[in-house]
């Protein structure tokens, strides 16, 4: 009977075709899923090329296998604390090797060899690494994991920043930057401090001024001047010591006096001595850099390792950088005692420092590095400013209706037809109005930093107009009505609402900026140098330029293992980059 | 559109952007005029907003403007402080007077205006800060050099609230309850210190419970401000208001009255129909 009915309602209404819909999903599935799928081959292949992963032996990879990568999904998995995740990871790691290995030999027996490949290398890419990626986002959840990739996070972040102030301070002059700091910045601040603290506002507005004042007395100053502090006691009077300051303030506010001297003194002591007499007491490392290097690092982490030892909650996270340090020792040892052939990778310590070279084996991009440092630097802060302010203006400033209303359409309208012009036609612009007309020179960072900016200027201001108008409206009449004049509604309620989303759209947009080549050919950018640039003004070279000069050249060893390296090496810089950057926006988004 | 008589009085008390304190005698509640509209006209664009309105509104009693969707009552509340300014097509005839100013007087700056008038608004709007900073906020913008801390407690408790929120000052303001942020919205409106408290609907996204803590509220207010409230609910403008004014279609004042006169004997037909629920 109950059959009986169904059938009669189902006659009763007929039946709606999917079949367009359906097919339309799974057509745009196998389009994404196509695209992603030819970009992960590619990135694999490069890998092994700039790894020479290919001519790894199985036994180079067990060995690292089990000291790095089984402890670090231990790790992980301890501090998901799900049995049932652990039995899913074990099974998929165990799974995949069976269903890699069968897959990988059956393909290869008939269907043709695999270049450059074998199967213990397609297991490490298609299970291990999703893997890893995988428990690291669980094990992230966990306490101890939070805490470990914490500490990893500031170790490897710290350095990287510490690092690109010193790239920075090869152009940038630092006894300039000394007399800056000591004669505008150092005193301005005390009179914003002393203003706070007294309640005399008079100081407060006196700060501003005055570290304008002290600034252009320090550019007179530096020609005047004859002698100066060496340049590692300038790194410590302007970096280390602020930043200590600064991590002490930061500790001391969570309530212990005792811990902020700590926090601040140690990382502080521990680079002042490294810095200055390091390499005097055969340590192997010293001076200057080195002594920005740790404060930078250590002031962080100690900062950090307070507020984990104050929460007294996943403090075994803390062992993670040892374990991983302890498992790539053990890694060594073992491959140095049984010999084990180890592949000679192009991403090598010579690849990083060195500069250019004829031979495959001696070619470094560290000039291209540096120099690309420099110009997303400048890129960044001009971008930003530049187009945080004209998104500002035409959203909030600019009348919607009447003859002014009409010139910000317009005006609208070129900035998004900016977006699609060609990034040559910037170039072209760049070398007439920059390079021949303003006069500062042909392929010098001030160029190209300046050409970059205008080329990725309409990408920032149309993302930071988004952000901005995203903001609802209820929160600018609330602020009007406040009797907030315009600048305040807009500095404190819309630009604080909006800065995630500005950030997100600069991020993108200095990825494109890192990666251009076109308009750097066109304004004259050295394809190679040999070494990194001494000034704003001189010559220098961009990581995509290097590369595609190295990919021109007739030797097989560049058109693929240094070509490689040097892709990895601008992703991974561009990487680190896009994370910093994601992680401050997701810090401000929490702020709120 | 300029009333020259009351022009040279106390221009000085617009212009000034100083947060005034303990300035206003706040004491029993007097018949002194604090806001008055003369023939006062409003357009967006071609169409009529306000046709015509004259009306004097007391000072430190809760008076209610009432009337249909569309009748105009909130166009003429946000005349008070100038907020019509914001909307381009938006334009305005005829005097506003408060404080003895008319305040679309050509010298008047309507920022400066807009620190002497609190406002409400139907949605809750804190700003993503922290409950502290949300309260603080106008004593910020005005550079209050006084005691922010203090001021920030008296505001919380004038808006009732701050035995809920004091162990959370630094937590932010959106975690709070709808009734909360409402309540908060007034603790920031009336932390400067204004002279009226201008409501926009204060209790229409609320649930009851929410809105009748609101309504004990603007009753206290009342003590210390000029409360301006217009509100869809008829109960709630007998229950809260000491005057009522209905506007009807077209932006006309139809009645203004004692709300016991508007709700019990009113002299004109459409207002007893609109009050009863014949129409509106």
């Amino acid at each position: 009977m109950a059959t009986d009915t169904d059938t009669a309602r189902g006659e009763g209404f007929g039946e709606v075709s999917r079949v367009r819909g359906i097919v339309f999903e799974y057509l745009s599935l196998g389009a994404s899923v196509l695209g992603i799928f030819a970009l992960a081959v590619l990135l694999i292949y490069v890998t092994i090329d700039a790894f020479d992963l290919a001519n790894a032996d199985p036994l180079w990879l067990l060995t690292y296998f089990l000291t790095l990568v089984v402890p670090f999904l231990g790790f992980c998995l301890y501090s998901a604390r799900d049995p049932a995740l652990t039995r899913r990871a074990v099974a998929v790691a165990g799974g995949g090797l069976v269903a890699v290995a069968a897959v990988f030999t059956a393909i290869e027996a008939f269907v043709g060899e695999v270049p450059r490949l074998n199967w213990q290398l397609t297991y490490l890419f298609v299970a291990v690494i999703p893997l890893t990626g995988y428990l690291t986002y669980m094990g992230a959840r966990g306490r101890p994991g939070s805490v470990g990739f914490g500490l990893i996070g500031r170790l490897i972040g710290g350095t990287a920043i510490g690092l690109a102030f010193t790239v920075l301070f090869l152009v940038f002059d630092e006894r300039l930057w000394f007399l800056a700091y000591t004669l505008g910045i150092v005193p301005a601040l005390l009179a914003y401090a002393y203003g706070q603290l007294r309640d005399t506002p008079a100081a407060v507005t006196a700060a501003l001024p005055v570290s304008i004042l002290g600034v252009l007395l320090a550019v007179f100053a530096r020609e005047a001047l004859r002698t100066y502090p060496t340049t590692a006691f300038i790194y410590l009077w302007t970096l280390a010591i602020p930043i200590a300051a600064a991590g002490a303030v930061v500790v001391n506010g969570r309530g212990s006096r005792t811990a902020a001297l700590t926090a601040g003194g140690v990382p502080l002591a521990l680079a002042a001595a490294v810095g200055l007499f390091g390499r005097a007491a055969g340590l192997g490392v010293g001076g200057p850099n080195a002594l920005v290097v740790i404060a930078v690092t250590g002031v962080p982490v100690a900062v950090y390792l307070h507020r984990v030892f104050d929460a007294g909650d996943g403090l075994t996270g803390l062992g993670l950088p040892v374990l991983l340090a302890a498992g790539a020792l053990a890694g060594a040892l073992v491959v140095e005692t049984f010999g084990i052939p180890t592949p000679s990778p192009w991403v090598s310590e010579t690849f990083l420092t060195e500069a250019p070279s004829r031979t495959a084996s001696e070619a470094g991009l560290y000039p291209a590095i540096v120099g690309s440092v420099i110009i997303i630097a400048m890129v960044a802060v001009l971008s930003f400013v530049l187009g945080v302010a004209t998104s500002v203006f035409l959203e909030e400033y600019t009348a919607d209706s009447g003859v002014v209303g009409g010139l910000t359409r317009l005006l609208q309208i070129n900035i998004a037809n900016l977006a699609a012009i060609p990034s040559v036609v910037y170039g072209l612009l760049g070398l007439g109005l920059f390079a021949n007309f303003l006069g500062l020179g042909f392929g010098t960072a001030v160029t190209v930093s300046l050409t970059l900016s205008l080329l990725i200027l309409p990408i920032t201001i149309i993302s930071a107009q988004e952000a901005i108008r995203s903001v609802p409206d209820d929160l600018r009449r609330g602020s009007d009505a406040m009797g907030a004049t315009r600048w305040q509604t807009t500095k404190n309620v819309v630009l604080p609402e909006a800065f995630p989303g500005i950030l997100t759209g600069t991020i993108l947009a200095l990825g494109r900026a890192i990666g251009e080549t076109a308009p750097l050919i066109m304004v004259g950018a050295a394809t190679t140098v040999f070494s990194p640039p001494s000034s704003l003004f001189s010559k220098f070279s961009a990581m995509p330029m290097q590369i595609y000069a190295w990919a021109n050249f007739p030797q097989a060893e560049f058109r693929y293992g240094v070509v490689a390296a040097g892709v990895i090496t601008l992703l991974i810089i561009l990487i680190g980059m896009n994370g910093t950057a994601i992680l401050l926006r997701n810090r401000a988004e929490e702020g709120h | 559109m300029s009333n020259t008589e009351t022009k040279t009085e106390s221009s000085d008390s617009l212009i000034t952007t100083d947060v005034e304190t303990g300035s206003n005698d706040r004491t029993a509640p007097s018949n002194r005029t604090a806001v008055a509209a003369r023939d006062l006209n409003v357009y967006y664009g071609d169409e009529q907003a306000i046709d015509d309105v004259s009306m004097e509104i007391p000072e430190k009693r809760v008076t209610a403007l009432i009337g249909p969707s569309g009748c105009g009552k909130s166009t003429f509340l946000r005349c008070i402080n100038r907020m019509n300014d914001m909307i381009d097509v938006c334009r305005v005839e005829g005097d506003v007077e408060f404080g003895g100013k008319n305040v679309y007087d050509g010298d008047v700056d309507p920022v400066a205006l807009r620190r002497k008038i609190g406002m409400v608004f139907q949605k809750p709007n804190p700003f993503p800060k922290s409950i502290r900073d949300n309260v603080a906020y106008g004593l910020k913008i005005q550079g209050f050099d006084g005691d922010v801390d203090e001021r920030v407690e008296e505001s919380l408790k004038g808006a009732a609230l701050w035995d809920e929120v004091k162990d959370q000052l630094d937590s932010s303001g959106l975690e709070l309850s709808g009734g909360q942020q409402q309540r908060l919205c007034i603790a920031r409106a009336i932390a400067p210190d204004p002279e009226v408290v201008l409501m926009d609907e204060p209790t229409s996204a609320l649930d009851p419970v929410a809105a009748s803590k609101i309504e004990d509220l603007i009753d206290d207010l009342a003590e210390q401000y000029t409360v301006i409230i217009v509100t869809h609910n008829m109960q709630q403008a007998a229950r809260i208001s000491d005057r009522t004014a209905v506007f009807l279609t077209g932006g006309r004042l139809v009645e203004y009255d004692d709300t016991t006169k508007i709700f019990e004997d009113p002299e004109e037909q459409r207002v007893e129909d609109y009050i009863t629920g014949k129409f509106g």
